[in-house]
């Protein structure tokens, strides 16, 4: 019945387009390749690659490192936008939901940018042209003082957190921001399958992104109550009480209890450096999806987990480029990279 | 009924009900299971057109049920038709 009402169809068409489109991304073993790589190599490399356009059309206007930030940047919104406006349907509608996220990213970097001096010319080039606003809504932004700029967004639900600019640390609005984020879409009741595996999705980046804050705050000895701001509720296994017993525990008990959870097996901490034990997480994450992925394969999973894969591929390439640029070693550079 | 129209017609009727029925049912099936393949076929297609050949062989794999039907009305048809 569900083929009758074409419902299997609208997943078929986006899921073998995006399987396609993955086919284009970096295999892992290039990366040990592009690591004995120098910068002006690994460009000409991606010159070859799905990168090309991008390349060309922002070599007149850049060089360095600069001009692999704005072509990953490019091509990344662009990759997006045409996986959104290829979709339809409910794929349509979660795709646009998902993609929300580049709203704040979008609305930070104009805030950012403006606080620090960055020319408006390269501010626009750090923006990614999804979610839920217009390039040129973005565009019309950047030339305003940040106060005006906060009023364009009185009656929305970033007025708030938007609104403490210059009382709290930027970090805070961060963090209100995408708390924002993550709550609209756990609030969802999913009534249908696509739906509530896209729910749990969002619950598992959730649990990955708290207990990389518990981590990262615990190091720093950050008292319980100020960890326990920063956390985002609704996680998939890390409710916030879970969080707060997390929180709570000393380094060695956290370390070993994080063994209960999802996300933990497997994963070494000893004394590692902090942004390894993050990687491990990362990469955790995206067996998880890829095999629940496969589980559903005609589903909205396998269109999220590329999305993932196409940003762990830019950040990597991102990494890669200005660790390149500043001669920083090959060996070092490959620990901060997600290789999977 | 038989007595109203006679044993041979009411055969031949029924026979090319069942005929018709093959081929119809088939056709459906066949529609519903081409619905998903084509779709992502085209999706494929769209973005590699190296997939053409493989997409219309796969599109057309549910036909063959089709064919099935055929045989049976053709079957049907020359047995009691």
């Amino acid at each position: 019945m569900i083929s009758l009402t074409g419902k299997h169809a609208t997943w078929a068409y986006i899921v073998a387009r995006v399987k396609v489109m993955k086919r284009n991304l970096i295999p892992s073993d290039e990366y040990r390749k592009l690591l004995n790589m120098s910068f002006d190599e690994i460009i000409r490399y991606l010159e070859e690659t799905a990168y090309k356009k991008e390349i060309d059309e922002l070599a007149y206007k850049y060089s360095g490192p600069r001009l692999l930030d704005y072509a990953l940047t490019l091509n990344l919104g662009r990759t997006y936008k045409k996986i959104q406006d290829v979709s339809f349907g409910l794929a349509k509608e979660i795709i646009t939901e998902f993609l929300k996220r580049w709203d704040i990213w979008n609305l930070l970097t104009i805030i950012k940018g403006k606080m620090v001096g960055v020319s408006l010319e390269e501010i626009e080039e750090s923006l990614v042209p999804v979610g839920s606003y217009t390039m040129d809504f973005w565009k019309s932004l950047i030339p305003k003082e940040i106060d005006e700029i906060i009023k364009t967004f009185e009656g929305t639900p970033y007025y708030e957190p938007l609104s403490k600019i210059g009382q709290v640390p930027l970090s805070e609005i961060d963090d209100e921001l995408y708390k924002i984020y993550y709550s609209r879409i756990i609030a969802m009741r999913p009534s249908e399958l696509a739906l509530k595996l896209f729910v749990d999705f969002i619950k598992m980046e959730i649990d990955i992104k708290n207990i990389k804050t518990i981590l990262r705050l615990k190091r720093e000895d950050v008292s319980v109550d100020e960890i326990m701001k920063r956390v985002i509720p609704g996680g998939f296994e890390l409710t916030t009480e879970e969080c707060g017993k997390l929180a709570a525990m000393p380094w060695d008990e956290l370390t070993k209890s994080l063994e209960g959870y999802w996300f933990g097996k497997g994963i070494e901490i000893a004394d590692k450096d902090l942004s390894r034990i993050e990687i491990q997480f990362d990469k955790v994450w995206m067996k998880t999806v890829a095999k629940r992925a496969s589980n559903y394969p005609i589903s909205i999973l396998p269109v999220l987990q590329y999305m993932i894969l196409k940003k762990i591929e830019v950040d990597n390439l991102r990494i890669l480029g200005w660790g390149k640029w500043n001669n920083i070693p090959k060996e070092e550079i490959e620990t901060q990279l997600v290789i999977l | 009924m038989v007595s109203l129209i006679g044993d041979t017609a009411f055969i031949k009727g029924c026979a090319a009900i069942g005929a018709g029925l093959a081929v119809g049912l088939a056709g459906i099936g066949a529609g519903a299971g081409e619905s998903g393949i084509g779709a992502a076929a085209v999706g494929a297609i769209a973005e590699d057109r190296g997939f053409l050949g493989l997409g219309l062989l796969f599109t057309v794999i549910p036909e063959t049920i089709v064919i099935f039907g055929l045989v049976i009305s053709f079957i049907l048809m020359f047995a009691y038709g």
